[in-house]
């Protein structure tokens, strides 16, 4: 099994086929994410744990957002 | 306006302002597109971790065909991680409006208690129904440029029969939702529910036919093989059953309880 790959291997992957399979796919999540962000965002005043549901929206792949939008959209108790 | 439409309508509401609207569709074209392109790179996959041992990858193998890999993108897919995301997307559908009061505000209207559970479940299954075409249309897509096309029938047929499945697994949260107060144990007891259905109808046709995911299995028997098992009669009257048994729970426990105060 080869571990260790140079930038010359960059080269050699056929992009030009992998690219009209992934790029639907990889849009899609792209597109949920940017959803999840740009409603933390505007509501990042009121939210817990900003920072923590930012990273887990961006860094936790398909499931983040949606945890994001299930559990994390609740506001701070009012004081 | 009846009460019908005015209470599906607030149901409407509640998914655009929950965004559900939007991350619901979009998670189940995901879904259903993980499948093919997993099945389609199986290959250099496997070569890549196949470690040092080798494996050999039979090249009479036969090709597979685009029904199949729809076929286990049910199976292993939407049963599987879809059914999670749907039991998660709707236990609150009745426990947030026990919760916040709405449910006896709505009942000391003139609101008969049936048309309020059937508004309830109806509007959440044609949501969630357009959600799931969405991701068969995605796998279909897939399995037609990467393997080989579905007849379109088949599709059709398959998605009917998995949306009487769709119609339990609604009606079945609904009444734990009902029945239970903490979103948690809604959930847990939803999906463990769901999973002992799926789990126990693919271990042996005799428990197929009294388990409410007869139909779910049902499209899958479709697409691997293009005809219904000849059962389907029975598997659907059962399905049918159960939906009745409870959408009645529900109603009955919301009946007796009285949440009107």
């Amino acid at each position: 099994m080869q571990l260790h790959y140079g930038w010359d291997d960059f080269n050699d992957i056929d992009w030009m086929t992998i690219i009209p399979i992934l790029l639907p796919f990889v849009l899609i999540a792209g597109l949920l994410i940017l959803f999840a962000l740009i409603d933390l965002y505007r509501n990042r005043h009121r939210r817990e744990n900003v920072l923590m549901w930012t990273l887990i929206i961006i860094f936790i792949n398909t499931i983040g957002p949606i945890l994001y939008f299930i559990l994390g959209r609740k506001d701070r108790r009012r004081t | 306006m009846n009460t019908f439409s005015v209470l599906a309508k607030k149901e409407l509401s509640q998914t655009i302002r929950e965004f559900k609207i939007i991350w619901l569709p979009l998670v189940f074209m995901l879904i259903g597109a993980t499948q093919p392109i997993m099945m389609y790179y199986l290959p250099s996959i496997l070569k890549m971790l196949g470690g040092l041992d080798g494996i050999t990858i039979d090249p009479s193998m036969t090709q597979v065909s685009g029904a199949e890999v729809m076929a286990s993108t049910i199976d292993a897919q939407f049963n599987q991680l879809g059914t999670i995301i749907l039991v998660v997307a709707l236990m609150g559908v009745i426990q947030s409006e026990k919760a916040n009061g709405m449910l006896s505000f709505i009942l000391t209207r003139p609101v008969s208690t049936l048309s309020f559970v059937w508004s309830k479940v109806v509007s959440q299954f044609v949501f969630l129904a357009l959600c799931l075409s969405v991701g068969f249309l995605t796998s279909y897509g897939y399995a037609a440029l990467l393997f080989s096309t579905v007849p379109w029938g088949e599709l059709l047929l398959s998605m009917l029969s998995y949306f009487v499945w769709l119609l339990f697994v609604v009606s079945f949260v609904v009444m734990v939702s009902t029945i239970f107060n903490g979103q948690g144990i809604i959930a847990l007891i939803g999906i463990a529910f769901l999973f002992f259905c799926t789990v126990t109808a693919g271990l042996h046709p005799i428990l197929a036919m009294f388990s409410p995911a007869g139909m779910s299995l049902q499209s899958v028997y479709l697409l691997s093989t293009g005809t219904f098992d000849p059962k389907i009669g029975w598997n659907l009257l059962v399905s049918v059953l159960w939906i009745g048994v409870t959408i009645g729970v529900t109603y009955f426990w919301i009946a007796k309880k009285k949440f009107q105060k």
